[in-house]
């Protein structure tokens, strides 16, 4: 890690982005620090811009929810943030302090836990084995099991999480319980950070229920949380903040009461650039 | 949640692994009712010795299919580690030690050979130790110069066909052979009572105590009652030694190491333990390096039993340790299995030969038989795995 910004090397210095502003526009100021800030993030993929100019910023103990439509980008800034993509351009600060997230695994030394779409679980192996695949506690050589599942059940009791037992392998548990086992795996780690891509999309009703109540216990857990839906409904649920990607750029800040019409309108583009909400 | 588990919590807790103990014991009271000399005291040891080899391989091999592998490599890799033995110590006159390092030194070898296309080429298994089951066989013709080598005699022939007895004395029973199986008995005692305390401070399910107490008493009965007929016969054969020391020591390594936890991570979704930070590749290479020590082992057991190496040695092979490990529960996906499945499943495999032999029947029939056992076992997973996904 260094401290030195991100810059596209054909920028000259005085295009950085500025800095982070204490507190996001058209919100009451927080006092808390921003865990994440991103500002004016950048990236092309060939001719095609992915992310333009885009900046999003999460608190200690916050929810902003990402929401945007299809190819708005909104997968592509989750691996940027998850170190799996690089920017262009633009400034990325954690608790402040200027960072470069080289790889999945510096973001991972960094804090930052990333939950992608498609669940990274072993199915035939129990919670315990999943929730420390790669990282196992070891004593004398052999792995310390006794620690591991009380660590387990700790990060499962956090989460309020319903599985009937740590040493049921996944390929018996819903879709639902593998969600929260890849939620409670990010906790392992003591992240800052936590981004979920899509948790929700193939859950029923009451499963996703389920998953929104961890997504509040992340919350509740001092976490800030980015969770990237395009399913409304649940977002509204959660987020304290909404924040709408279209075409790859910032389309408009909203509070979680903000009216569906200029939510939706957002993200279509019916409205362009508003601090309609919140 | 701490509490008692009953019975029938334990007996389905662990479906596959119990149901096909459960077959074990009800094969082998099959045949010693239809045979009165199968439990006899020789034949017991008789069975152990015959087939101490293939389970010597299933260890490996079950490790392997776990990791989502297959390796047809070992029957050719036993004949070329005997054929390399057998050069060292009965034409070079080396002592017996000198043939033993020579036949481990050329197995991982060959294992690390093969676990380099595998892991760090990424050629599949099955056509890597393909090649490698043409290759070894080549090789152990070259070596051998197409004539078999014997007898090796002397304390190469005592690996495989010599007994740990008299040690103690005793009167027309081994006291030696009584006393390391109580030790292990004793052992095997603690460690579960160990277990089941680990258990209840970190308030897991365990059975109830006097179901506890009569579960060791029932195995402890059945050990002492083996070792009985052990101490009976001939002693403690060197090969069963040899075995406890695997089994054991490969459990452990299965179950409760890092690498092992890899190895089902890695056989259960690759792309997974990627992402998880498994080191894929490194894991890939030990294990096919591994199985080439075992086979080395393998080969060394059966070459001393044999006393001599044969260019045809060890055919086959390979498909009776494939075998045991799924008739002992391993999936055919990977990321399934057990060590102890997989002797099982090689005993199943054992005694079911022993067991036709001794009532003479015809070997074509035999062969019929162990390939209906195998598709069965096989189907039975199966079969538990489509009642789990409905559950789900």
């Amino acid at each position: 890690m260094t401290n030195r910004p991100l810059t596209h090397p054909a920028h000259p210095p005085a295009a950085l982005p500025p800095p982070c502003p204490p507190s996001p526009p058209g919100q009451p100021p927080l006092p808390r620090t921003p865990v994440l800030c991103l500002q004016g993030i950048t990236k092309r993929f060939g001719a095609v811009e992915a992310l333009l100019d885009v900046s999003v910023q999460v608190h200690e103990g916050e929810v902003v929810g990402l929401v945007g439509d299809n190819a708005a980008g909104k997968s592509t800034l989750a691996k940027v943030i998850a170190g799996a993509l690089q920017p262009d351009t633009g400034l990325i600060e954690l608790g402040g302090e200027p960072v470069q997230i080289g790889s999945p695994s510096s973001a991972h030394a960094l804090g930052i836990a990333t939950v992608f779409q498609d669940l990274a679980l072993c199915e035939n192996l129990d919670v315990t084995a999943n929730l420390f695949l790669g990282r196992e506690l070891k004593r004398s050589g052999l792995m310390h099991d006794g620690q591991m599942e009380a660590h387990t059940r700790s990060v499962l009791h956090d989460l309020r999480a319903n599985i009937p037992s740590i040493h049921t392998p996944l390929n018996q548990l819903s879709a639902g319980q593998r969600q929260a086992v890849a939620i409670a795996r990010t906790l392992i780690g003591r992240p800052r950070l936590v981004v979920l891509d899509e948790p929700t999309s193939s859950l029923s009703v009451a499963q996703t229920a389920e998953v929104l109540t961890h997504i509040e216990r992340l919350r509740d857990l001092g976490l800030g949380v980015i969770f990237i839906s395009h399913n409304l409904t649940d977002v509204r649920a959660v987020a304290d903040r909404i924040e709408v990607l279209r075409h790859g750029q910032n389309n408009g800040t909203f509070g979680p009461d903000a009216a569906q019409s200029d939510l939706i309108g957002a993200i279509t583009g019916a409205t362009r650039f508003g601090g309609l909400g919140g | 949640m701490t509490g008692i588990a009953n019975v029938w919590e334990l007996a389905t807790r662990n479906m596959r692994q119990s149901g096909i103990a459960v077959a074990f014991v009800a094969i082998v009271a099959l045949f010693s009712v239809l045979n009165s000399n199968f439990l006899s005291p020789g034949n017991i040891t008789n069975i152990v010795l015959q087939y101490s080899y293939i389970l010597i391989l299933a260890i490996g091999m079950v490790l392997v299919i776990i990791g989502g592998h297959i390796d047809l490599s070992v029957g050719s890799l036993v004949a070329l580690t005997g054929a390399v033995a057998a050069v060292v110590v009965i034409k070079g006159g080396q002592p017996w030690w000198v043939g033993v390092l020579a036949a481990i030194g050329v197995g991982l070898l060959a294992g690390a050979w093969q676990g380099f296309w595998v892991a760090y080429v990424g050629i599949p298994a099955f056509i890597v130790t393909l090649a490698g089951m043409l290759l070894f066989r080549g090789l152990t013709w070259v070596v051998l110069d197409s004539i078999s080598l014997s007898p090796f005699g002397g304390t190469y022939y005592q690996i495989a066909n010599g007994f740990q007895n008299g040690l103690l004395g005793g009167m027309g029973f081994d006291v030696f052979t009584l006393v390391i199986f109580a030790i292990a008995v004793v052992g095997y005692a603690v460690m579960q009572w160990r277990s089941r305390m680990a258990k209840l401070r970190y308030q897991q399910v365990v059975e109830s105590l006097p179901l506890f107490v009569v579960k060791i008493v029932i195995v402890a009965a059945i050990v002492m009652w083996f070792a009985w007929q052990l101490a009976h016969s001939r002693g403690l054969p060197n090969v069963l030694i040899l075995l406890a020391i695997l089994i054991i020591g490969y459990s452990v390594i299965a179950q409760r190491s890092v690498f092992g936890r890899h190895i089902y991570a890695i056989g259960g979704n690759l792309h997974a333990a990627q992402l998880s930070g498994v080191k894929v590749k490194t894991v890939n290479f030990w294990v096919m390096a591994n199985m080439g020590f075992l086979s080395a082992v393998a080969g060394i057991v059966y070459s001393s039993r044999m006393n001599g190496a044969q260019p045809g040695a060890g055919n086959m092979f390979e498909l009776d340790a494939i075998a045991a490990c799924f008739i002992g529960g391993a999936a055919v996906t990977g990321g399934v299995g057990r060590v102890t499945g997989a002797m099982i499943g090689g005993l199943i495999m054992a005694v079911m030969s022993n067991g036709m032999q001794l009532m003479g029947v015809d070997q074509s029939v035999q062969q019929v038989v162990k390939g209906l056992v195998l598709l069965l076992a096989v189907a039975f997973d199966v079969y538990n795995k489509k009642r789990a996904g409905v559950a789900r």
